[in-house]
């Protein structure tokens, strides 16, 4: 526990340590405002009581200094409000940070998709995960530093007036600062259950939305919301136990204050006459800690829960990516783009069968290679090898002379573009998804690749044209529509090598003719690599290869 | 829209939302008097803690009757029933929150679904509105609706109290109380609105995340990670700014109320510490006592009040909440979802006639209708091929078939039954559909294909996956049919994906099959076996399949009829497949 938080706040929130630590001062210093104003109060009871025999020489300093604090005191609430505002701006800010950083890192580890992973389980981490970080600094830090400076600086006046009284009653507000390191631990169960329910009922939610035509086909939607009423009654269960271990704090805290009034006041009977004074500035001085160290031990569930949203964004973000980039890059950029694969050997994990065994392939600058075989032969897993979304366990696969192994992924992707099977159309417009091939492009060269794609007539009819929404994974279009857009936003990217992976699905077959044999055209002076499940004549490819056994035969047509 | 028009659509918001916080409100009434009546007892024994503690200190400084240990063990006890009481409120308070929360959560997720997949927003953002918006709603229940009682009835008894004591320091406490109110409104004009913002931020993160989470092979292949994440981080950003700007009023109301006590225990200090000075000299009486018992009662009178304060945001954030899920859950009763209209289905019967008559339908008012007065019919046995070209309303026959969309005008009927009489969810019960791209959850496949008729034996499921073709690629998977599948089908091609589809229908065994270009997405060679399947489900069943024309015009779909449309409207008569 203590080393995911600990992790938080030296690898996520370093960057923010400044304004975290200034919330933290500002806290302190409204908090020795609170014992200031209460301490004069008190003083003045004393006073006014007639028993003004404060004797000794330290205390009377320490009283010239409250004294010059007097004008300071009106000052409080607005120390408060800086507080509460610089406290929670630094905080936030540190959290949209860590959202990013999240994002970031999924990126980096899940290039290939989610996987076995719940998308409404990740969408729980990024939102209500992070949200649960700021416990660690709102709850338990910034109280905590303030608190003790309270308990210090009330053990140091009292201790000047009477070192026993000093110790009945700091020694209870110094265990209700401590109480929610040892308070933590119990909570830490309630507090992981309720953070994984929490990504459990996200994802009772999105998964039946995400598959929404074919939960309402399948009469599934009564099933749907009982899913959901139950992950809504286990968080519900989860956060009652984690709400109860932060009452029972918020109990323990009250009683430990409490007990600190009573000892004063204790202390005071038993002192007689003499005792009087320092009793009532002791009491006056826990009225005026009471609120923040009160609260102290509730913040061990604050803990407990951040620590266990910690472990959660943790665990997600530490998954080791499918291929580490190179620890010591190439030297030189490659030279040109050709494609030489030497005795590759794959498989996707060791209980499956090899994929590759021997694959020896060559595309040569600007070749049209056509890959063939049937589904489960390799094709799209040679493609997956290619992009360094998969490393091969033996062989060698070069890009311009440069082994693949020893480039940046983001410089291969640079030069080889690939229209996949799952290629996905995203909640923008359509020259938005376009341009996320070449974020510079002008809409002519838009218009250049719909045509290409025999995709522009359509856009253009659309009221909206470029400008018009796709919706998520191109809900708003038809399936073919949304898979030509897709094979068009391939086209566009600069990437002097083209993958390209069925493009032809979900064009009919007039579409298909035509646009394999002006493929050409658009593709001119690029490589190709063309991945069918036949060809149809009209492809004209340099060199057709059939996958077979893990390996590449020449073929004809 | 003008901007006229947007002030009075936030009005007619703000008005819906309150309505809704009251509806949910009076269903859990009597959930919400527990953690009233706790605090309020919890008030009384601070009340009387505050006496006792007050008699002791007048005793110590030697203005009053003689009172020691007696009183001080009354004090303590009197703390632990504070203490306990606090305790229980709390439990109390959370168990009305959770009550409000999942009969709201129920509504807004039964509506999601009804709404069907012509819902235009993202997932994301339509779970943002089922989880987050609903989470906000805890708080209005669990936290402001006792505190804003207490905070009206726990002041007026400490006020009572004081009074009692000193009437004076009673009205100035009285006076400070009602100031309260006064400072939150002030420091909370605009805020609904911020509040509202804030959640719209929090909606657009969760819909843009998940939709570019789902798509993270095409960012990355594309290299364009980093420039996603910097507009997410400026969605991020804007949320951090609609938070804080919540926030900041929640803290200016705080710091007024901070003012208020600050100002009315000055006042109390002033009155009554030249009472105390005066009772120095003068014999033991009951006055320093009761000076000393209104001075201890101000924490005791601005404790429910800062409760009120800190649980202000609460409301706002609940306000906004409410306010966008206002549209979703209309006027509904939220402990009892109204049921969608239409009649159920007495049993499926053996085979369905399908009748379009002069059908009509518009989505968008701006554009050409989808289906503009299309008619046909299909008997038991017999299998329809609408083909055009893509747009010309075939998936919206299906649309209507499925119940996702009713018509604008004509008569769809089943069996000489109209259709939109039946409940949506009855009108699927006759149907089994495979559309584009099959949705696979995470599952293993058995489960997956299960999803279609959950009470169907082990032996069914098996017979529908043999005859979908999914044992053939399943038999080579190390764990068979029990092999775990991601979301959207992650581990499988998506011609097998579409299989599973398949073995769905044939598991369902309706009379009525609706096939929405299953094989639109795969390459040819699965295609031909894929259409091999299809072809067995259609047999003895009403079938209508949207298909292109290469499907139709090859021997896919041999003996079918073909009915080609065009502009929501058919081409001429169906014709024969193939001729």
């Amino acid at each position: 526990m203590r080393r995911d938080l600990a992790r938080v706040l030296a690898e996520l929130w370093r960057g923010h340590a400044g304004r975290l630590a200034g919330g933290a001062a500002v806290a302190v210093a409204a908090a020795l405002l609170g014992l200031a104003l209460l301490a004069l109060a008190g003083l003045g009871v004393a006073g006014a009581g007639g028993q003004a025999a404060l004797a000794g020489a330290g205390l009377v300093s320490g009283l010239a200094a409250l004294a010059l604090l007097r004008p300071l005191v009106p000052l409080r609430p607005l120390a408060r409000y800086a507080e509460r505002l610089l406290t929670h701006e630094a905080t936030f800010r540190a959290l949209a940070d860590t959202r990013l950083w999240f994002f970031r890192r999924l990126a980096e580890r899940l290039p290939a998709g989610l996987g076995l992973r719940r998308a409404g389980d990740l969408l729980g981490r990024l939102v209500a995960d992070v949200e649960a970080l700021d416990g660690l600094y709102l709850r338990a830090l910034v109280p905590g530093a303030a608190a003790l400076a309270a308990v210090l600086a009330i053990a140091l006046l009292l201790g000047m007036l009477a070192p026993r009284l000093a110790a009945a009653v700091a020694l209870p507000l110094a265990l209700a600062l401590l109480a929610p390191l040892a308070l933590a631990p119990a909570a830490a169960r309630a507090a992981a259950a309720a953070a994984a329910s929490q990504g459990a009922l996200r994802a009772a939610v999105v998964d039946p939305l995400t598959g929404l035509e074919d939960t309402l086909a399948a009469n599934a939607e009564g099933r749907a919301a009982a899913r959901l009423a139950e992950a809504g009654a286990a968080l519900a269960a989860a956060q009652r136990r984690l709400a109860m271990r932060g009452a029972l704090g918020g109990a323990l805290g009250g009683l430990l204050v409490q007990a600190a009034l009573l000892a004063a006041l204790g202390w005071g009977l038993a002192a007689g006459p003499e005792g009087v004074a320092p009793a009532l500035l002791a009491l006056f001085l826990v009225v005026a800690a009471a609120e923040t160290l009160g609260l102290m031990p509730r913040a061990g569930a604050a803990l407990a829960a951040a620590a266990a949203a910690a472990r959660r964004l943790f665990q997600a973000a530490d998954q080791p990516p499918p291929v580490a980039e190179p620890a010591a890059p190439a030297p030189l950029p490659p030279r040109g783009h050709a494609i030489r694969i030497r005795d590759l050997r794959f498989a996707w994990a060791p209980d499956r069968p090899p994929v590759f065994e021997g694959l020896d392939l060559d595309v040569p600058e600007g070749a049209r290679v056509a890959i063939l075989g049937p589904s489960g032969s390799g094709k799209s897993t040679l493609a997956a090898l290619l992009l360094k979304l998969a490393a091969p366990q033996g062989g060698r696969i070069t890009l311009g002379g440069a082994d693949l192994a020893t480039l940046p992924a983001a410089a291969v992707r640079g030069r080889i573009a690939c229209l996949t099977q799952d290629a996905r159309l995203f909640d923008d417009t359509i020259a938005a998804n376009l341009r996320l091939a070449a974020p510079e492009a002008e809409d002519a060269a838009l218009w250049r690749a719909l045509e290409a794609a025999r995709v522009a007539e359509l856009v253009r009819a659309l009221p909206e044209g470029l400008e018009t929404r796709c919706g998520e994974a191109g809900a708003r279009l038809s399936g073919g529509q949304a898979r030509r857009l897709a094979l068009a936003r391939a086209l566009l990217s600069p990437a002097p090598v083209l993958i390209l992976d069925e493009p032809a699905a979900g064009l009919d077959t007039e579409t298909e003719c035509e646009f394999l044999a002006t493929l050409d055209a658009a593709t001119a002076g690029r490589s190709v690599i063309l991945i069918v499940h036949r060809l149809i004549g009209v492809e004209r490819p340099t060199r057709i290869l059939r996958l077979i056994g893990g390996r590449a035969i020449p073929a004809t047509g | 829209m003008g901007p006229a028009d947007a002030t009075a659509d936030h009005a007619a918001d703000e008005a819906a939302a309150r309505r809704l916080l009251a509806r949910a409100a009076r269903a859990g009434r009597r959930r919400l008097l527990l953690p009233v009546l706790l605090g309020l007892a919890g008030t009384l024994a601070a009340i009387a803690q505050a006496w006792l503690v007050a008699r002791l200190l007048a005793a110590l400084l030697g203005l009053g009757p003689g009172a020691g240990w007696a009183e001080l063990a009354g004090a303590g006890a009197f703390a632990l029933l504070g203490l306990g009481l606090g305790l229980a409120q709390e439990r109390a308070q959370q168990t009305a929150g959770e009550a409000a929360k999942a009969r709201l959560r129920e509504a807004a997720f039964a509506r999601l679904i009804e709404a069907g997949p012509l819902d235009p927003r993202p997932v994301g953002e339509r779970t943002a509105l089922v989880v987050d918006r609903i989470e906000a709603l805890e708080g209005y229940f669990s936290r402001w609706l006792p505190a804003a009682f207490l905070a009206l009835l726990a002041p007026a008894a400490v006020a009572l109290a004081a009074a009692m004591a000193d009437p004076a320091s009673g009205l100035i406490l009285l006076g400070a109380g009602l100031l309260v109110p006064l400072a939150q409104g002030a420091s909370g004009i605009g805020a609904a609105q911020a509040a509202r913002r804030q959640f719209d931020a929090l909606q657009r993160l969760s819909g843009r995340f998940l939709d570019r989470m789902r798509g993270l092979p095409t960012l990355v292949l594309f290299n364009r990670q980093e420039a996603e994440a910097t507009r997410l981080g400026a969605v991020a950003q804007e949320l951090r700014r609609r938070t804080m700007r919540v926030l900041r009023v929640a803290f200016l109301a705080s710091a007024g109320m901070e003012l208020i006590a600050a100002a009315a225990l000055a006042l109390l200090a002033i009155r009554h510490g030249a009472a105390l000075a005066a009772a120095a000299g003068i014999p033991p009486g009951g006055a320093a006592a009761e000076a000393l018992f209104v001075l201890l009662l101000v924490p005791a009178f601005f404790a429910p009040l800062r409760g009120f304060a800190a649980a202000y945001h609460e409301r706002l954030a609940a306000r906004g909440a409410a306010a966008a899920l206002a549209p979703l859950l209309g006027e509904a009763q939220p402990d009892r979802p109204a049921p969608a209209p239409g009649l159920l289905l007495a049993e499926v019967p053996p085979q369905v006639t399908v009748t379009f008559q002069e059908v009509r339908l518009v989505y968008d008012p701006a554009r050409p209708p989808a289906l503009d007065g299309l008619s046909f019919r299909v008997l038991p046995g017999e299998t329809l091929v609408l083909t055009g070209a893509s747009g010309a309303g075939k998936t919206s026959v299906l649309r209507l078939l499925m119940g996702f969309a009713r018509p604008d005008g004509g008569r769809i009927a089943i069996n000489g039954r109209d259709v939109t009489l039946l409940r949506p969810s009855e009108l699927r019960r006759l149907s089994a559909y495979v559309g584009q791209r099959a949705h696979l959850f995470r599952a293993t496949l058995r489960e997956n294909i299960r999803l279609a008729r959950p009470e169907a034996t082990e032996a069914q499921v098996e017979a529908a996956a043999r005859a979908a073709g999914v044992m053939e690629f399943a038999g080579a998977l190390p764990r068979g049919l029990d092999t775990l599948v991601g979301e959207g089908g992650w581990g499988l091609s998506g011609g097998q994906a579409q299989r599973v589809a398949v073995a769905r229908a044939f598991l369902r065994d309706t009379p009525l099959v609706l096939l929405d270009e299953p094989t639109a997405h795969l390459d040819p060679g699965t295609e031909a076996e894929m259409w091999e399947s299809l072809r067995r489900l259609c047999v003895g069943r009403t079938a209508i399949v949207a298909s292109h024309a290469r499907a139709a015009r090859g021997g896919a779909l041999r003996g079918a009829r073909v009915l080609e449309i065009a502009a929501g409207r058919a081409l001429g008569a169906a014709r024969a497949a193939g001729a």
